[in-house]
């Protein structure tokens, strides 16, 4: 193969801190060849996104540093080139795109103008000129009305139009490289399929190299050419991608495929665990919800409270018996959120019933809610936020416990067995919050909600945010936590493989709306509703021989 | 290109990391003066700070009295150690109460919002729709001159900035998935909002006391400057600074020092307050 693009050789960053030098990328060699997808895996915390930020100079903080090692662009050593230098690299040559796109687009400036923006001081266009060329970058980054959406503003679009308008701010002025650091994970993903999607053909068209930084290993096995595996800082593995996915050398890079829920043919949960439940059986069911509605007031003021409402959950009718687990998909604003907190009256009901172990909560809220505090506990999405920072981890299950009048000299006692529970040792009762990684933190928060022995669990997005090597962890202590304990769970995802690996029974929302329900087996394998098929067929599968399908189910564009 | 280029050198860093001390230690050493001052001033003081003495008017800074007499031949440097021991309870009395009042409007006000919200913010307007001072000066002069006076004024006035800042960071913390979480497992009320929210919600008004204490401290002076607060013939250095006015061309020493004073302690606060800041992690 002729000279690559991107060579990356032997590169060191250390951080400064205090008095102390940590390591934070350790002699990490690269190659990027024109045209090529490199994917770059690893947890957060390896290193990964530091290493492209070294790569265009953007080092995060100044006690960072690159000790040694090159970066060489067509032969240039980027470490050497002075800032005036590094300003034309920037953009011209290297385009980056982040994974929060929010936050990455200026929120007063026109969308339009933001690509223009690139042009004019790159490619020195004037006005007009900078116009026309970034409607038509608009047009080829799938905006459907370019010339009408320049004017609008970031918060104008959804998630997945703004990262196309930051892959089409990137692509302005026709970079050679283009870093993508997590571009698709803040999205759902029928959008995520869309734009990785558009960022092969733009492969294709435009002989992009790209590197594709992910934790998603299925992203990689649809989307790249060659691998890069990093852990604490050093590329453990790097090599074609189809070697390394079927016959992965470092022990890592094994767990890492081993831990990625979409296994093909997974077997799903044991059929025998599937609620048999025939006509018959005196069995009640714990929860009932029967034709809930949940509307919020959009707009209006003071005195025209209510003047427009939205609703968020439309005629929702549910019943889980105990013992159950059931999972509830669905993408961003499909009402999963809403629904759990509505059913623990979190959220104002609108019309219809939640009933509770024959507790009604909207006709007897008291005796309702008074039931639910005593036996039902939601797990959250962010369990660094889900946690009070000024509280130890035993000082917060302390707490839990006297408000819920246990014996005071039981409750060190208890706080020691919950932790056994959730697997996390003794010595985190006097750990906070922000001294523990997200996956310790979310433990605590699964040891909070267990601390009132509750019958009921509601797990709203508790492994979005995580690592997948630690979501597998966290699924399995779910799993052995309703075994040990016959508790009844809610589990709220919008990632169908890990539902599939944990739940009996399933429930697709879209909208607002149950479009689908059954067991998971027989839901995943043939899907009824076409919005189902169209969230399974769009996981990215770690085989990469099972194309993507990027199918935008009927009724349902994603430009809004 | 050699590596110290890359590195801060561990010079800088050792500078860097004193400079962020120096701004606590000198703070605290400030005010921990003064505080020894008022406390030991019975002891230091080399005069009576209230004694008149005919025969030593207006006389200039000499080693007998360091700091100079003032037009009834008292010794400044007395009347400014004694003085210590009034402005430091200006400045704290003068905040404590308008910070733990406005603490409490504002997270009652920010998580109860509604009603609640309406009538405290509207509250807060009201208070602020007039000039500081001539507020106080109306409230001083209905309850009648004094420091107690001045007290309830500036309980009555200055709670409003506390609220403000409270209440703001309530109205984010109340959707915080932990303090759903609080509500989730049948938490009371009143133990969400003083133990979860607030502990959370209070670093920035934490801060603002030592810059208010500044703020509170000028106003004390100010309004025994107008003859309002402290009652001659007791020494404060608001009433020094008043009475040294007629004299500050020909006995300027009467006027400069408990105005250095005032400025002193008032950036002993400022440097706590800066560095609490830091400490508490709010700049960020």
């Amino acid at each position: 193969m002729n000279a690559p693009m991107l060579s990356v050789r032997d590169l060191v960053v250390r951080a400064h801190l205090g008095d102390a030098a940590r390591t934070l990328i350790d002699g990490v060699s690269l190659d990027l060849h024109k045209g090529e997808v490199l994917g770059l895996v690893g947890e957060s915390g390896s290193g990964k996104s530091l290493l492209c930020r070294s790569m265009v100079g953007l080092l995060p903080s100044p006690s960072l540093a690159v000790e040694s090692g090159s970066v060489l662009l067509e032969g240039r050593d980027l470490i050497g080139a002075s800032e005036a230098e590094m300003l034309k690299v920037r953009g011209r040559e290297i385009g980056m795109i982040f994974q929060n796109p929010t936050s990455h687009l200026d929120p007063v400036m026109r969308i339009g103008d933001q690509i223009a923006e690139g042009l004019r001081y790159h490619e020195g266009m004037n006005g007009r000129e900078a116009r026309a060329a970034a409607t038509e970058i608009l047009a080829q980054v799938g905006f459907p009305d370019p010339a009408r959406q320049y004017d609008s503003y970031p918060h104008e679009f959804s998630g997945g139009m703004r990262q196309r308008a930051m892959i089409g701010a990137a692509l302005s002025c026709n970079p050679k490289i283009l870093i993508a650091d997590e571009p698709t994970t803040a999205l759902d993903v029928t959008i995520q399929a869309q734009i990785l999607k558009l960022l092969m053909s733009l492969r294709e068209s435009r002989g992009l190299s790209i590197i594709l930084i992910t934790h998603d290993l299925g992203i990689v096995a649809q989307t790249c050419d060659r691998i890069a595996v990093m852990r604490q800082g050093q590329l453990v593995e790097q090599g074609n991608k189809r070697a390394i996915l079927s016959a992965p050398q470092h022990p890592y890079t094994k767990a890492l495929i081993a831990s990625h829920p979409s296994l093909p043919d997974h077997p799903g949960p044991a059929p025998g665990h599937a609620p048999a439940t025939p006509a018959g059986t005196p069995l009640r069911p714990l929860l009932e919800i029967d034709d809930l509605y949940v509307r919020f007031a959009v707009g209006g003021g003071l005195f025209k409270a209510g003047a427009k409402t939205v609703s968020a959950v439309k005629g929702v009718s549910l019943r889980i018996m105990p013992g159950e687990t059931v999972g509830i998909v669905g993408e961003s604003g499909s009402g999963k959120s809403t629904l759990a907190r509505a059913i623990l009256g979190l959220t104002p009901l609108s019309s219809g019933h939640v009933t509770f172990d024959g507790a009604d909560l909207a006709q007897n809220s008291r005796v309702a809610l008074a039931k639910l505090r005593r036996e039902a506990a939601m797990v959250f999405q962010d369990p660094l936020n889900a946690l009070n920072p000024r509280l130890t981890v035993g000082q917060m299950l302390g707490e839990v416990l006297k408000v819920h009048g246990k014996d005071p000299a039981s409750i060190p006692v208890r706080i020691g067995e919950l932790l056994d529970l959730v697997g996390l040792e003794r010595e985190f009762a006097d750990r906070k919050p922000r001294s523990m990684s997200g996956g310790q933190c979310q433990r605590a928060g699964i040891a909070r909600a267990l601390a009132i022995d509750p019958r009921l669990v509601i797990a709203d997005e508790c492994v979005a945010a995580l690592d997948v090597t630690i979501q597998a962890q966290i699924i399995d202590l779910f799993r052995e936590l309703k075994e040990k304990m016959s508790l009844t769970l809610l589990f709220i995802a919008h990632d169908l493989a890990i539902v599939r690996n944990l739940c009996d029974r399933v429930v697709v929302m879209y909208r607002g709306e149950i479009v689908e329900e059954g067991l998971s087996t027989e839901v995943f394998a043939n899907p009824k509703h076409p919005y189902t098929a169209a969230l399974i067929g769009a996981i990215p599968d770690i085989d990469p021989d099972k194309p993507l399908l990027a199918v935008i189910p009927p009724g349902m564009s994603s430009a809004a | 290109m050699s590596a110290e280029t890359f590195a801060p050198s561990f010079a800088v860093q050792w500078r860097r990391f004193l400079g962020k001390r120096l701004t606590l230690v000198a703070g605290a050493g400030i005010l921990a003066f003064f505080v020894f001052l008022a406390v030991a001033a019975p002891l230091i003081a080399p005069y009576d700070a209230i004694s008149q003495a005919a025969d030593a008017r207006l006389q200039a800074p000499s080693l007998l009295h360091p700091f100079g007499t003032d037009n009834f031949g008292r010794d400044i440097l007395s009347r400014v150690i004694w003085g210590t021991r009034i402005d430091l309870q200006i400045a704290v009395i003068g905040v404590i109460f308008p910070f733990l009042i406005g603490t409490i409007a504002g997270t009652v006000a920010g998580f109860f919002g509604g009603i609640v919200d309406i009538v405290f913010m509207r509250l807060i307007d009201i208070i602020l729709a007039f000039p500081f001072l001539v507020l106080m000066l109306s409230i001083i002069a209905i309850l009648g001159p004094g420091l107690g006076s001045f007290y309830i004024a500036m309980a009555l006035v200055g709670w409003v900035s506390y609220a403000r800042l409270v209440r703001a960071q309530i109205l984010v913390l109340k959707n915080s998935d932990y303090a759903v979480a609080a509500v989730s497992l049948g938490y009371s009320r009143t133990r969400i909002m003083f133990r979860h929210l607030l502990p959370n919600a209070v670093a920035g008004s934490l801060v603002f006391v030592m810059s208010d204490a500044v703020l509170v401290l000028l106003s004390g002076a100010a309004i025994s400057y107008l003859g309002l607060g402290v009652q001659p013939p007791l020494a404060e250095w608001g009433i020094m600074v008043a009475e040294g006015q007629a004299f500050v061309t020909t006995a300027w020493w009467i006027t400069l020092f408990p105005g250095l004073s005032i400025v002193v302690l008032a950036f002993g606060f400022s440097l706590l307050g800066d560095a609490l800041g830091d400490l508490l992690g709010v700049h960020e």
